[in-house]
């Protein structure tokens, strides 16, 4: 059972010690693996006579960009970059299993902390778009009773997101382990291409696309 | 065990996160995103190129028509032209030739009335003279007041009438 922690990598001396999770540094890892990847990958980019590697770039790129843009509509543009970036961090963080890390999804912190930016993201998005005197009075549409229930989708939402990609990476991760110590040599495999890939894959998926799927709802 | 474990580090996640978003940004999206737009901008800028260039061709092409045209109107004009022309000198002419041809008419007319009146004379002469000598022979033979009278009458009504019709 303990792997299932999530163990605290290194406390800072400050403040009577504050602690470092493990889900943090390996943030760290895949952020710098993904800036460091990103930096070595653009250069040389060209406008005409493009190289294969350069076609591959612009064929995932590109067409992120154009599966939110087709979700968001065109006033949020704005968003698109986040929503990107958010996807891939995932969709790494998910399959980074693969490497012997624990996925910083695993942790309820992380997930906590993206479904918290994603209703701030979409709360902004609303009040960006209608102005806050508006925004206030989309919370009694369509009719006036449903003001609880729209506050409460407040919570229900983040919450929602949060929980829906804790308990499946969580999950993926308990079943990992307890295939590895029940047959530790092969019959992982395809588990883990499911789990790990898949799984992670889809999860990623799921997170940014309910996310524009809201931020579509309060722009429009 | 920390299966939940909510504390300092959502606030570091968040700080990652928005790190990672401006890097991404910054070093993926934006670069991609920049050459995609450049590339869709150069095809577009070559694609209204090539329509202005037909739009520039049609027109000269319509011009080069127009031209072409007013020049055929303009052979159709000259032939025209030289066809009104090439009618009116062949009238002249005509009429140039047929004036000469009155003229060389009217020319041999005087002529051969010139050259009658000249022989009419000479004849005349030629008669007077052969009357002369008639009458000299008469006289030579046979000399009577009467015949003499009588010759000299015919002689001279038979010249008075040819020169009545003469109608001189």
């Amino acid at each position: 059972m303990e792997e299932l922690d999530c163990k605290t990598a290194f406390t800072i001396p400050l403040f009577g010690g504050i602690p470092v999770a493990e889900s943090v540094v390996v943030t760290w890892i895949i952020m710098a693996a993904l800036t460091i990847a990103a930096a070595v990958l653009v250069r040389g980019l060209t406008v005409e006579g493009a190289g294969k590697k350069q076609l591959a770039l612009e064929l995932v790129i590109g067409g992120l960009y154009d599966f939110f843009r087709e979700l968001l509509g065109r006033d949020g543009k704005r968003y698109i970059p986040y929503l990107i970036t958010v996807g891939i961090y995932i969709a790494v963080s998910n399959m980074i299993g693969l490497f012997g890390m624990k996925s910083p999804t695993k942790d309820v912190g992380v997930t906590g902390a993206l479904a918290l930016m994603s209703i701030v993201l979409i709360e902004y998005a609303g009040i960006h778009k209608k102005g806050p005197k508006n925004f206030l009075k989309s919370f009694a549409e369509p009719i006036p009773i449903m003001l609880p229930m729209n506050i409460l989708e407040l919570f229900i939402r983040p919450l929602s997101l949060c929980m829906r990609l804790f308990g499946n990476i969580l999950g993926a991760f308990v079943i990992m382990e307890l295939l590895k110590i029940v047959a530790p040599l092969l019959v992982p495999v395809p588990f883990s291409l499911y789990f790990d890939l898949f799984d992670g894959f889809i999860q990623a998926y799921v997170f940014v696309f309910l996310t524009s799927l809201f931020i579509r709802e309060s722009i429009e | 065990m920390q299966l939940l474990r909510l504390d300092w580090n959502i606030l570091f996640t968040i700080l990652n996160l928005i790190i990672l978003y401006l890097a991404m940004r910054h070093f993926l999206i934006g670069p991609v995103m920049g050459i995609i737009e450049k590339r869709r901008a150069l095809i577009d800028g070559q694609l209204k190129d090539a329509r202005d260039q037909k739009e520039e061709a049609k027109k000269l092409l319509a011009q080069y028509e127009e031209v072409q045209k007013g020049a055929d109107e303009e052979a159709a004009q000259i032939i025209e032209r030289a066809k009104c022309d090439a009618g009116k000198a062949y009238e002249m002419q005509i009429a140039e030739g047929r004036e000469q041809a009155k003229r060389l008419v009217a020319d041999g007319q005087k002529t051969v009335e010139l050259e009658r009146a000249k022989m009419v004379q000479e004849l005349e002469a030629q008669i007077a003279e052969l009357a002369l000598c008639a009458a000299a022979k008469i006289l030579a033979e046979n000399h009577s007041k009467e015949t003499d009278r009588m010759l000299y009458e015919r002689f001279l009504t038979k010249a008075g009438e040819r020169h009545d019709a003469d109608g001189a």
